[in-house]
């Protein structure tokens, strides 16, 4: 018979697998990557997870509540390019400016989310209203919304952002870029929300058995279709940061980021099943890829093995998935 | 809702049929323009520039986009070829997996003209390009320049930002650059690619380098949009214009921003506009099967070189170094003022 101790102590050891495997990685380069070991280094990993992380969030939310949304990658691409139309003076850039200039900050955020939102309502619509398939539907807004990035833009960069806004890129408080700082707070926010209060424990109970949820009179459609509209809302936040740290935006902004964002969200524990899953988690995913990502670069290993390694680590963590639940059962 | 699922699948037929219309203008016949991928100022240039230069010539440009996907170029070129249209324009994805498919356009009795990204490992009947290998090797003689100035003699530490490293382009541009390089041992040259061309990615190998390295002298980017992330790096580090050497390529727009700003010094010139205008002069010899006479052209004002080469007939265009001195002359594709003049077949 074990001991309620240590049967804490393996559950604590469980939820928090992901955190371990980090520090255990950041020992290791430290110890065998020239230049790892620094201040800057562990800055530059903390900023790298930014964009991925603000975006993993809402990818985690709708999972967890037994979804998926493909689109994240799009929307938030777009929304930097929107940002970049209206508030870069160069290129396709329109240059609009505000008095007081810093007015450009929440005027610029609030069209981002939206634009998100909008996205992510549509989505919901389509999986809510039409009941499409979440995988379908998404599929098809990460192509078109791709598509309306290069029509919008012509191909063309927006370049020159407003001052206002590119001082939230510049501007570090401990050696942390103010945009990681914003990561983090959504992190820490949405970690809240899903663990504390009664969405976050609704949305997961839909995940995990939508039918129960809903006979405990839970309005689940409507619920579905919030996780659409934050997903996508949270991947325009992620577009506003990509463009304020790029100053402007590319046509092909954010390529690629999809599926780090999925893998870091199923490094960091949750099940592709819906119903398990914890924000925090799924932010050590981010950190552990772009402590990867780095050592990579400070080795000048090809890129190639950035992806080998990425493929390997997803694998490693759903193998590492089944491992906890058979222990998991083991203790039950 | 029924009603408006149905309302919104007939219009997006309607609009459909609407695109596929054939154009109602009197030519001489299509040309398809395969292009990789629109998602770089170059290649939308492209478009563009090409369009313009076959209209002058009398030939409708429908341009297809591949996503950067060898697979879906694959393709596409087996659907064009059984459209039989009068010419093709490539520019490939990948430069030897799409060889076979000019051999078959080829054999179908429709040619095959190459545009900016040259194969040599099959026959075509025009290519008409500023060369990969050619733009390393430019930026390795300016990059010489910078480094003799900045540090007395040709030595110091280079940060060079690849593109995707599955794209042979960027990897031809490396070649030509480091080959030339071997001259200068003192000479220390770091090199990363950035996955996908996506710039961030570009952003964080630099912001990466400029810790691990901070004695970096300068920093060369194969592309121009990778360079305004390298400089929103760079300006996040506290770094000044000029305090980091930087030399990216392509001529786009973003890059001639950036000298005129002080962060860039040297831009490597694909001439956009007379690669597409070259094309433009010799189509109806093309089409018509007619022998290209080698020897030297006006392109655009530019002297060019038209040889017989394994491959065909090849036209080079020299490409230009873009730097404080001549960065407002309108030849320059990365000012956007494309040529008015109608371009004129080779007789």
């Amino acid at each position: 018979m074990m001991s309620s101790r240590r049967r804490d102590v393996i559950e604590f050891l469980l939820n928090n697998l992901v955190w371990l495997l980090l520090v255990a990685v950041l020992v290791v380069f430290s110890l065998t990557v020239p230049n790892y070991f620094q201040i800057g280094i562990f800055a530059n990993i903390i900023e790298q997870s930014t964009y991925v992380g603000v975006i993993a969030i809402g990818l985690a939310i709708c999972i967890i509540a037994g979804n998926m949304d493909l689109s994240v990658e799009s929307v938030a691409a777009l929304t930097a390019m929107v940002v970049g139309i209206l508030f870069c003076s160069r290129g396709v850039g329109l240059g609009y400016s505000f008095s007081p200039e810093w007015l450009v900050v929440p005027i610029s955020l609030a069209i981002a989310l939206g634009v998100g939102a909008v996205i992510g309502a549509l989505n919901g619509w389509l999986v809510v209203g039409l009941k499409m398939n979440a995988f379908i539907a998404t599929l098809a807004s990460y192509i078109w919304v791709r598509g309306l990035v290069v029509a919008l833009s012509g191909g063309r960069s927006a370049q020159d952002l407003a001052p206002s806004l590119r001082v939230i890129g510049i501007q570090t408080v401990l050696n942390i870029p103010l945009t990681a700082w914003v990561a983090i707070a959504c992190f820490a926010g949405f970690s809240f929300v899903m663990a504390k209060t009664p969405f976050g424990r609704h949305v997961t109970m839909i995940g995990g058995n939508p039918v129960a949820t809903f006979r405990a009179g839970i309005k689940v459609d409507r619920l579905v279709v919030i996780t659409f509209v934050l997903a996508g809302a949270i991947a325009g936040l992620a577009g506003w940061l990509l463009a304020i740290r790029s100053s402007g935006a590319t046509a092909n902004l954010g390529t690629g980021m999809l599926f780090n964002a999925f893998a870091a969200v199923v490094i960091g524990g949750v099940s592709l099943k819906g119903g398990i899953g914890r924000l925090p988690g799924v932010y050590a995913g981010v950190l552990l890829l772009s402590s990867i990502h780095t050592a990579i670069n400070l080795m000048g290993l090809p890129a190639h093995y950035t992806q080998m390694i990425l493929g390997g680590l997803v694998l490693a963590a759903v193998l590492l998935d089944t491992v906890k639940l058979s222990i998991r059962q083991r203790l039950a | 809702m029924r009603r408006i699922v149905w309302s919104t699948m007939a219009a997006l037929a309607l609009a459909i049929i609407a695109a596929a219309s054939p154009a109602m203008a009197q030519s001489k016949g299509k040309i398809y323009y395969m292009v990789p991928t629109l998602l770089d100022e170059f290649q939308t240039g492209s478009v563009d520039a090409i369009t313009k230069f076959m209209k002058d010539v009398g030939y409708e440009t429908v341009t297809l986009n591949a996503d950067n996907k060898t697979d879906v170029q694959q393709s596409q070129m087996n659907d064009v070829i059984n459209l039989k249209p009068k010419a093709i324009v490539l520019a490939a994805v990948d430069f030897g997996a799409l060889a076979p498919y000019i051999d078959k356009a080829r054999a179908a009795g429709i040619p095959v003209m190459i545009f900016d990204r040259q194969i040599t490992t099959t026959k075509s009947d025009l290519t008409s390009v500023a060369g990969t290998v050619e733009i390393g090797q430019i930026a390795a003689d300016e990059i010489e320049k910078l480094l003799k100035t900045k540090n007395g003699a040709v030595k110091g530490k280079v940060l060079q930002v690849l593109g995707d490293p599955g794209d042979p382009y960027t990897l031809d541009i490396q070649k030509g650059f480091e080959d030339k390089m071997k001259a200068f041992p003192d000479v220390k040259i770091i090199s990363l690619p950035a996955l996908q061309w996506e710039a961030s990615n570009a952003g964080t190998i630099v912001a990466d380098q400029l810790v691990a390295n901070p004695d970096i002298d300068l920093i060369f980017v194969h592309a121009a949009h990778l360079a305004v992330t390298a400089v929103a790096s760079l300006e996040a580090k506290g770094k000044k214009p000029g305090d980091v050497l930087l030399v990216s390529s392509n001529g786009a727009p973003v890059g001639l921003d950036l000298i005129r700003k002080g962060w860039e010094q040297v831009e490597v010139e694909q001439p956009l506009y007379a690669q597409a205008a070259a094309l433009a002069m010799f189509a109806d010899k093309v089409i018509a099967k007619q022998e290209l006479k080698p020897g030297s052209y006006k392109v655009l004002g530019l002297d060019s070189t038209l040889t017989t080469e394994a491959w065909g007939a090849n036209i080079k265009i020299p490409g230009a170094a873009i730097s404080k001195a001549n960065i407002d002359e309108p030849r320059f594709w990365g000012n956007m003022k494309a040529p008015t003049e109608p371009v004129k077949p080779v007789e």
